[in-house]
């Protein structure tokens, strides 16, 4: 057991970068699309979940909300809304998804919809600065009594930030726990949680639920030492 | 005890922890601010509680004030409205007096730093005339909306512009295509202020006594300048639909004396004859530095309307949602970033549209209390001075690392 990481907590911060471009209608969506640097499409369909504490329970990217909300485009917003960034192994492969649904859900109608004055979107891009906070977890009982301390940036950052890291499905908490050797069946469980379609709030109270049912049977996390 | 250690008790003892690990990645670094005010508005207002905040956390950071005749006041206020897109008559000789005063200033100020923050326009040529080598970067902080300026102003303003490595504005919608990165940074509020802060109830029920408004009725309020732009009249229409289904209803419309805005007296004077004699409307003229007294009204009020029909940020919304009441909000500005349907209020595009959210707010307390507890910690989250401060950290270590990756610090 040694010989396994201490678990590194983590924090990050957004820098946000306004482009100073912005679109009131579709066409004009589908052009900045096809235009703007990776950072702003990966802002608006991932990074967009740190500044929205709990809206994203409907939608999970800011384009849907934007189409459904301001535009009044549904069918578009519910398409877009099911595209998921993490399935993607390059911002090109996504751009170019969302490219296609939008080009298509163009092509059918009879009316490119606009927003009213003022509800633009506004492009943004950003950075992302993550941070070690120099607190070091040894053990997954430790881990579970500190879930409910670690901040929502956190969160982003082991898990959804961990998608992207990794190139892979897997957050932090589980590829750890994994290492550590604690029981398969929660590792899956914490791999099972569907980060995308929640609001951070919603993953960290899930994560910390799935450690809780473990937790009374320690025994079963920690198999390594059993 | 240390200035942050207050704010543990806000936002908790490992949010503050985890300010503190990322201003070490920048600590010693000497950052200037420079405004054109140390007292009066919203920026040095700003700077009162950064600077020091900053110094705490180990940044080397000072405060110049730029200073000029009257006629640069005139001048840069004047450039302060066509930035924000009003017509402005400015002579070249108005211009030339904005060069000189920075000139003048440049050589006198202490501007040597790693960082400097030029915010507004005021300061905005003080690079052109310091000498090379002294700033290593140049961050021009605009605290307005500059989407659509006056032009004459703007092309005054924009071969400044070119010598900062990076601009800072308060919303994505208010910036406008730059030569150099822009960074957003929202506003935010200091929950330990006489504005935000706790107030004893006793306080809270004096204000109310003091101004004629019966704490055991339901009152609405709205708190805002007298201005066509926040829609006092649509406020007091939308009141008015409700009040026959609720007599029991209050509205208070609070805003500062408007002597020196003709506009805004006469506005004042429409929503005054709008009134009429109605003894649950009450129109407060509160000097700007009553603080509590809109404390003690906002924590007061059943639910707060900011109705507004264009709108910057919206911190009054930000105030409100702080003091745990759901915002009835014209959709528009800022008020669309902090208002969500259902969750922290509603988004309203009409008097009808106010009217018929105050019913329904009104009719379900459950709700009201419920979107109070989600607007208060969306605030925790986003709104607060510690967030403020976390933001410019990051834009400061992005600087160091210019382009688009992430990083870690």
């Amino acid at each position: 057991m040694s010989a396994i990481e201490p678990f590194a907590v983590f924090d990050c911060s957004l820098a946000r970068l306004p482009i100073g471009r912005s679109c009131s209608n579709l066409r004009e969506l589908l052009e900045a699309i096809r235009t703007v640097p990776d950072m702003v499409i990966e802002h608006h369909m991932t990074r967009c979940v740190l500044a929205d504490y709990f809206d994203l329970n409907e939608f999970p990217n800011e384009l849907a909300h934007w189409c459904w909300n301001m535009l009044g485009d549904h069918m578009l917003a519910e398409q877009l809304g099911l595209i998921d960034p993490y399935q993607h192994d390059s911002i090109n492969s996504l751009r170019a998804e969302l490219i296609n649904a939008i080009e298509e859900h163009i092509w059918g109608i009879d009316r490119v919809p606009s927003c009213p004055p003022g509800l633009e979107l506004h492009l943004v891009g950003s950075r992302l600065v993550a941070y070690d906070t120099g607190e070091r977890i040894t053990t997954p009982t430790a881990l579970a009594e500190a879930l409910p301390l670690l901040s929502l940036r956190s969160y982003f950052y082991h898990v959804h930030n961990a998608r992207r890291r990794t190139a892979g499905s897997s957050d932090d908490f589980s590829n750890w726990l994994e290492s550590y050797g604690a029981d398969a069946s929660l590792v899956a469980r914490l791999r099972k949680i569907d980060a995308h379609f929640l609001n951070l709030s919603q993953v960290r109270d899930q994560i910390i639920e799935a450690f809780r049912d473990y937790l009374p049977a320690p025994q079963l996390i920690l198999k390594a030492t059993a | 005890m240390q200035l942050l250690d207050r704010y543990e008790e806000v936002v908790g003892h490992h949010e503050v922890e985890r300010l503190r690990r990322l201003a070490s990645r920048l600590a010693g670094r000497r950052i200037v601010h420079v405004n054109s005010t140390r007292v009066g508005g919203g920026v040095a207002e700003i700077l009162g509680w950064m600077v020091p905040l900053m110094q705490e956390l180990g940044l080397d950071v000072h405060w110049e004030v730029i200073s000029g005749p009257a006629d640069f006041y005139r001048v840069t206020k004047a450039i302060h409205n066509g930035l924000q897109g009003l017509p402005v008559a400015l002579k070249p000789s108005d211009f030339d007096l904005h060069y000189e005063v920075n000139k003048q200033n440049a050589a006198k100020l202490n501007l040597a730093g790693d960082v400097v923050v030029v915010h507004d326009p005021q300061p905005i040529f003080l690079p052109a005339f310091t000498p090379q080598g002294q700033v290593q970067r140049w961050i021009w902080r605009c605290h307005v909306d500059a989407s659509r300026p006056n032009r004459v102003v703007w092309k005054h303003l924009a071969g400044a512009i070119t010598r900062y490595q990076a601009t800072i504005f308060s919303m994505a919608a208010f910036a406008r295509p730059l030569p150099c990165p822009i960074f957003m940074i929202p506003p935010s509020i200091d929950p330990l202020s006489d504005k935000n802060g706790p107030i004893p109830e006793a306080e809270r029920l004096e204000t109310l006594n003091r101004f004629g408004i019966d704490p055991e009725r339901p009152l609405l309020l709205q708190v805002s300048r007298f201005d066509h732009f926040k829609d006092p009249l649509g406020v007091i229409a939308a009141y008015r639909m409700v009040k026959p289904y609720y007599p029991e209803l209050q509205l208070v419309l609070v805003g500062g004396p408007a002597d020196d805005d003709p506009e805004g007296a006469e506005v004042l004077r429409e929503v005054i004859e709008h009134a009429g004699e109605d003894k649950d409307l009450k129109i407060l003229m509160l000097p700007p530095d009553s603080h509590r007294a809109i404390n003690a009204l906002q924590r007061s009020a059943i639910i707060v309307l900011q109705k507004s029909l264009k709108e910057g940020f919206g911190l009054t919304v930000t105030e409100a949602l702080w003091k745990g009441k759901p915002v009835i909000g014209g959709a528009c500005g800022g008020i669309t970033l902090q208002v969500h349907d259902y969750h922290t209020g509603f988004l309203v595009h009409s008097p009808a549209g106010a009217a018929y959210r105050i019913r329904y707010l009104l009719r379900y307390s459950d709700k009201r209390e419920r979107m109070g507890r989600t607007g208060f910690e969306f605030v925790r989250e986003h709104f607060l001075l510690i967030r403020h401060l976390r933001d410019y950290f990051t834009t400061l270590l992005c600087l160091d690392h210019p382009g688009e990756a992430d990083l870690v610090a």
